[in-house]
């Protein structure tokens, strides 16, 4: 799935893969900070990947 | 109704002067097909096309369109109140509309400007457009306009119909409309009538050269239900896999769907053109689905263009022999066999028992 | 390019074994129908076809047009069916059966070993008017229009997968209408693949963006996949909706995406999406990618054997997992 995403160019970096117990609370924010942190650094998703309104000319 | 001769440096020069006017579109050819487009600063239209893979229906009658607007910010003064978006802001004009899609404008306008209901944004649209047509010097093999109620050089549903030999444009100038756009154009105001006999001939050889017939004669006279239940359905429906490419590539047809999209306080209403031959077309708010199976979505398209319209409108089929469903049905359903099918269909005689499907 | 099989493909002797075959299944009530091709109204069109008598099995034929995937038209049917299947159809039988579509008991295999389809969309795109006949012989295929006649190689105009394909012989069938072919070794069946792989985001997102640019929703692609059967589509349901109808370039992206992913692991390349668009799009771009890393990652290649089943359904130790942390 990442790689296809990527593929079809969804930079690297907005979509991550972990697995968390529900007992690894410290993994947890630590993985949810570190995700926050990179996505942070890519350009806002912008009118490009999150639909607003319908864009029909 | 008045008869010009344009050369090739008037057509190009009167083009682009009618663009302060108009919003001027005419054929293009995009990577795979030709496609009518909003022509820019010196682009012309592209004449040397046979037809555009798509029918110029999406420019009156666009595939996504937003009807309404809304808000429901509970904080505004205007909020659950549906306003109507303006569709049309200029007049438009189309050129190098071929004589079959020409004619599926008034077909369609049958069922859009009604005595008791009008859709609005069509007949805004439509009004507003001026329709300058390409007549074909020679037909496709899969044409059969002269089955459906024109011709190569068919007039119906045009206010200009030009006819290109060479570099000459025999210009037809056929409606008010029509007159307007010459003018603007800044066309010679010279009536010629010594180009009637050139038009004459190259006509005659243009419905020569229409290969492809297909019988309707018949079909008025036939009994509904008798051709409801008519055995062949089954077996012509089979290869049908209920895409849309038909109904939406087809210039006569019309159906659409109407949805609401709110995103965060603020929400439009659009329609989308939608398919009978979709699955879920029919499905009912109930559960229940009467054209559940693929072979009565199938019938119910033949039927609908080739008798139910037939019997309503007493007008001709609702096919203009454009031919391109048959070039792009996916598995080669054709309905110029189906027609014939149809008008020939005889209760007396069945053939070969039809499979459940 | 592969070099081309020596044997000469006759689709005649094909075409007349079919019908052999399918009346005699037929006739000994061994299937309730047969299902194959019959020919066009159109040049390089042929129509998928039914055949429960004598009559209609003689309608059943086989030429380079026949590209369509006849095991769309098995799903869920309760009838014995004779079914007649190149290799990328067989696998996609292959793997009906794995996912309980339809029983392998059911059907009556016709194998066909395929030389590959050709391409009716690059070869109408080669010529300004009308194709009026389109002949095979042997390895060469004669256009002929109303005032031209031109000879082509038919390796030269094979659909895309075809040209790379290394399944040309059925993996699974009950009879076989003729001796297999060779498979293909020296063919790269994802070199577009890799072309991509090297863009940076932003080209990628582009070039995706202006593939689907034409696309105008009409799912020819998911209708013509036998892999396509889910009752209501994703992008059909409506409580919740998942996907807009619209002409939105999000939402037609999203359709063709998701789809894509739902092939994942099980596509054949059998190339029906593509062939029937009716806006040329090369819409294998999407599982190309997919298939590619199934056979990275897993060493996948989707419908090859009825006992396996495919990696995006089972969990093994060995599963690739630097993706997750």
């Amino acid at each position: 799935m990442k790689n296809f995403l990527e593929h079809t160019g969804i930079e690297p970096g907005r979509l991550h893969f972990s697995w968390i117990s529900s007992a690894e609370s410290t993994k947890f924010v630590d993985v949810v900070k570190k995700i926050t942190h990179e996505v942070k650094m890519l350009d806002p998703a912008n009118k490009r990947y999150v639909k607003t309104e319908p864009k029909v000319d | 109704m008045k008869l010009i001769k344009i050369d090739q440096q008037n057509w190009n020069t009167g083009i682009e002067k009618a663009k302060s006017a108009y919003r001027v579109f005419g054929p293009v050819k995009e990577k795979n097909d030709y496609e009518f487009k909003v022509l820019g600063t010196n682009e012309m239209p592209d004449l040397n096309f046979r037809n555009t893979r798509l029918s110029p229906k999406s420019i009156i009658y666009p595939q996504s369109q937003v009807m309404f607007t809304y808000s429901i910010d509970e904080t505004k003064d205007d909020c659950r109140i549906m306003k109507e978006v303006e569709n049309v802001t200029s007049p438009m004009a189309i050129i190098g509309v071929r004589p079959c899609d020409a004619l599926s404008f008034p077909i369609v306008r049958r069922n859009f400007d009604t005595p008791e209901y009008q859709d609005t944004y069509w007949i805004k649209a439509y009004e507003a457009t001026t329709f300058v047509g390409l007549a074909c010097n020679s037909a496709c093999d899969t044409c059969f306009c002269t089955s459906a109620g024109t011709g190569p050089f068919g007039e119906k549903g045009l206010d200009v119909l030009i006819i290109k030999d060479g570099d000459d444009f025999y210009t037809k100038i056929i409606t008010p409309k029509g007159e307007a756009f010459a003018e603007s154009a800044g066309w010679g105001k010279k009536e010629q009538t010594d180009i009637t006999a050139k038009i004459k001939e190259l006509k005659t050889a243009a419905e020569a050269s229409v290969s492809s017939t297909v019988s309707t004669d018949k079909l008025k006279n036939k009994t509904i239900l008798d051709l409801y239940d008519a055995p062949f359905w089954e077996e012509e429906a089979f290869a049908c896999i209920n895409c849309g490419t038909c109904t939406y590539v087809c210039p006569t047809c019309w159906c659409f769907d109407v949805q609401d999209e709110t995103h965060g306080k603020s929400g439009i209403r659009m329609r989308n053109w939608d398919s009978c031959m979709f699955p879920l077309f029919t499905h009912h708010a109930s559960g229940h689905n009467p054209r559940n199976n693929k072979h009565e979505r199938v019938r119910q398209r033949f039927m609908h263009k080739l008798k139910y319209y037939v019997d309503k409108y007493d007008s001709g089929i609702q096919c203009v022999g454009c031919g391109r469903c048959i070039r792009l049905c996916p598995v080669n359903i054709d309905i110029r066999k189906i027609c014939d099918k149809m008008n020939n269909f005889d209760t007396e005689s069945c053939k070969c028992e039809a499979t459940s499907s | 390019m592969s070099k081309p099989n020596p044997r000469l493909i006759k689709m005649k002797e094909y075409t007349e074994k079919i019908r052999e075959i399918a009346k005699r299944l037929l006739n000994d009530g061994i299937v309730d129908m047969v299902i194959g091709f019959r020919k066009g109204t159109l040049p390089m069109m042929n129509q998928p076809h039914i055949a429960t008598c004598t009559d209609s099995a003689d309608e059943l034929m086989w030429d380079s047009n026949c590209g369509l995937n006849l095991a769309n038209y098995v799903t869920d049917r309760k009838e014995k069916i004779g079914i007649v299947a190149k290799g990328c159809d067989s696998r996609n039988l292959v793997t009906h059966v794995i996912e309980n579509k339809i029983k392998r008991d059911q059907l009556y295999i016709i194998g066909i070993p395929c030389s590959g389809m050709i391409d009716h969309h690059k070869i109408t795109a080669m010529f300004d008017t009308d194709i009026t006949s389109v002949k095979e012989s042997g390895e060469s295929i004669t256009i002929s229009g109303n005032d031209f006649s031109k000879k082509l190689i038919k390796q030269d105009v094979l659909c895309e997968n075809c040209a790379a394909c290394t399944h040309r012989n059925p993996v699974e069938y009950d009879e076989l209408v003729a001796d297999l072919v060779e498979e293909q070794t020296d063919v790269d069946p994802y070199e577009s693949v890799t072309e991509i792989e090297s863009m940076d985001a932003e080209e990628k997102w582009n070039y995706f963006e202006d593939l689907i640019s034409p696309c105008i929703r009409c799912y020819a692609c998911r209708n013509a996949c036998p892999l396509c059967y889910c009752p209501t589509c994703f992008v059909d349901e409506s409580t919740p909706q998942w996907v807009g109808k619209s002409q939105d370039p999000i939402d037609v992206r999203t359709f063709h995406l998701l789809r894509a992913f739902h092939c994942a692991g099980r596509c054949t390349d059998c190339g029906a999406c593509e062939r029937v668009c009716p806006m040329g799009i090369k819409i294998r771009e999407f599982t190309k990618k997919l298939n590619k890393d199934c056979l990275e990652l897993y060493g996948w290649e989707a419908g090859l054997s009825l006992d396996e089943r495919p990696p995006l359904d089972t969990f093994k130790t060995d599963d690739p997992d630097e993706f997750i942390k």
